[in-house]
């Protein structure tokens, strides 16, 4: 017997996918996204939550930014 | 629901689309057959195709020309010398895909080639003459409000800008407080060069459109004309016919005036279509006569005169990128300042300088736009101001931009881009390590396998793969069992 699962592989560097794992475990998200955790770059998840992923991402990318120019006055 | 969010899926998924440009022999070549025969029904349109052939391929046509029969292809190939065999076999294809002529075979088995009848007929008309008469014909009598070439000149680029304007303001008025027309709209839509925004309903630039401001103006104006006639056929007009009158356009002489009087409906609403864009001149709606303008005589030429007006000067390198991320523009046309303000944050404008600063934000704005760093850093290296060259670093490296901000904005671009996602279908829990290795090497043998372990038994297929995998998985077991 075969098991199929469709949804989304993700390619990404080891810490990114850290992060994904801590994400899943705290469920920060609202609830478990990942179905298999493949190896140190590769995880396998459900594919509706793509986009909220991303958007996750970029809230965190945008905090550990640091402004280089002051607002324009 | 469920399909807006699989469309939303998609378009995260999806990869970056290249602007295709074609030149007139591609776009050709994309025609039918049937296309192809109807459209050398017009003399204007075969001299344009010949035109356009390679040198070789002029020679053999225009010695063909007059020939009623079929001519063996080895005649025609001893015409070259053997060094040149390629550009001969590049010539005989060019023919052959654009329906000038076919093979056919004379008595005795030799293979020849054969002009088309209709391609032949009407290029005859187009050298020597006769034939129906032009639809477009000289006025007899002068214009007493006549325009010069500076003139002309002048309004097509005003026009052309107008539309390129709308492109990056969105819904803003131009600099005259010009629009353009629902019509114009829907092809910049039809082509895909700006789309409908999904909360207001604006239209909104693409990452083609991007792509498409950073074309010169003539092929601008040609591959807008394409996107123009792929939807002439819907709106009812009669592509053969717009396309002969947009060559007549293309051989007309600048300057002159021509009577609209003996168009058809069809023609005369093409012809306002035109001059909206800028491709004729008309004083009035109903003036009966037109002035064709420098962007429609160039349509078609490969060595065409560009037009030369004030603006070219802030075209060739008007922009000063510093190490700290500011940008110095030195144009007052709107329409730079609005293409730098897609990637820049502007924070003061002067009469001809405009002063912005490239920031995290703003790159990261233009990257969700779908613009790619390396369109960005491309737009600035090609406007670069000629004293940009002169630094040490661009003296060393061939970029005129510091090399800091150029890995900046790629350093912004990547960070956007830590993941992939493919959409694909996961296997697991296998019976055996021999069912796993068959089915791994047969989705590979069709490259649709993006991941496997063989130690877990666990691989992953794309989805459009998918299918096909089920497919001989089913088939294998049947056969196994």
């Amino acid at each position: 017997m075969v098991n199929l699962l469709k949804g989304v592989l993700v390619e990404c560097d080891p810490a990114m996918k850290q992060f994904l794992l801590h994400l899943d475990e705290t469920l920060a998200l609202g609830r478990k996204f990942i179905f298999h955790d493949l190896d140190d770059t590769h995880l396998f998840i459900s594919p509706d939550i793509v986009e909220v992923l991303q958007a996750k991402f970029d809230d965190m990318m945008d905090q550990i930014s640091f402004p280089l120019h002051e607002k324009s006055n | 629901m469920a399909e807006k969010d699989t469309k939303s899926l998609k378009s995260i998924l999806q990869k970056p689309v290249k602007l295709e440009c074609k030149d007139l022999y591609e776009y050709l070549k994309t025609r039918s057959a049937d296309v192809l025969e109807r459209l050398y029904d017009y003399p204007t349109i075969c001299l344009a195709v010949y035109r356009e052939l390679p040198e070789i391929a002029r020679q053999f046509v225009i010695r063909i020309l007059f020939v009623e029969q079929p001519v063996p292809q080895a005649v025609i190939a001893s015409w070259s010398s053997q060094i040149y065999v390629k550009e001969h076999t590049a010539a005989t294809a060019i023919l052959g895909d654009l329906g000038v002529w076919r093979s056919a075979a004379i008595p005795g088995g030799l293979p020849a080639w054969e002009l088309s009848a209709t391609f032949k007929r009407n290029l005859k008309i187009a050298l020597l003459g006769g034939g129906r008469p032009w639809t477009m014909v000289n006025v007899l009598d002068t214009d007493s409000k006549a325009r010069d070439i500076a003139f002309l000149d002048n309004y097509a680029m005003s026009r052309w800008r107008c539309v390129l304007h709308y492109m990056v303001g969105g819904a803003t008025k131009g600099p005259d407080g010009e629009t353009i027309s629902p019509d114009a709209v829907r092809i910049l839509l039809n082509a895909n060069l700006m789309k409908r925004d999904e909360n207001d309903g604006g239209p909104v630039i693409t990452r083609q459109g991007f792509q498409f401001l950073l074309l010169d103006t003539q092929a601008q104006v040609w591959h807008f004309m394409l996107q123009y006639l792929d939807t002439c056929e819907q709106r009812g007009m009669s592509l053969p016919e717009c396309l002969s009158m947009m060559f007549q356009l293309s051989f007309s002489t600048l300057g002159r005036d021509y009577s609209s009087e003996g168009l058809s409906n069809t023609l005369l609403s093409f012809l306002q279509h035109l001059r909206e864009f800028g491709l004729v001149y008309q004083r009035k709606r109903k003036a009966g006569r037109f002035y064709p303008t420098r962007l429609a005589l160039n349509i078609t030429n490969k060595n065409s005169v560009a037009i030369s007006d004030d603006d070219t000067q802030h075209d060739k390198g008007h922009i000063v990128v510093e190490t700290n991320y500011r940008v110095y523009a030195y144009t007052d046309s709107s329409l730079q300042v609005a293409l730098l303000g897609l990637f820049t944050e502007l924070l003061y404008r002067f009469p001809n300088l405009v002063v912005g600063v490239l920031t995290r934000d703003s790159v990261r704005q233009a990257l969700r736009g779908g613009i790619t760093a390396d369109q960005i850093i491309s737009y600035l290296e090609q406007h670069a101001h000629p004293n940009m060259l002169l630094h040490e670093h661009s003296i060393k490296s061939k970029s005129p931009l510091p090399p800091t901000v150029v890995d900046q904005i790629k350093l912004w671009e990547n960070e956007r881009n830590r993941f992939t996602f493919t959409e694909g279908v996961a296997y697991n829990q296998f019976l055996s390590q021999s069912d796993f290795i068959t089915l791994r090497d047969y989705a590979q043998s069709i490259n649709v396998l993006i991941w496997q372990n063989e130690r877990n038994r666990t691989m992953v297929v794309t989805k459009n793969g998918h299918d096909d995998v089920k497919k001989f998985w089913k088939r294998y077991q049947k056969g196994g069992s």
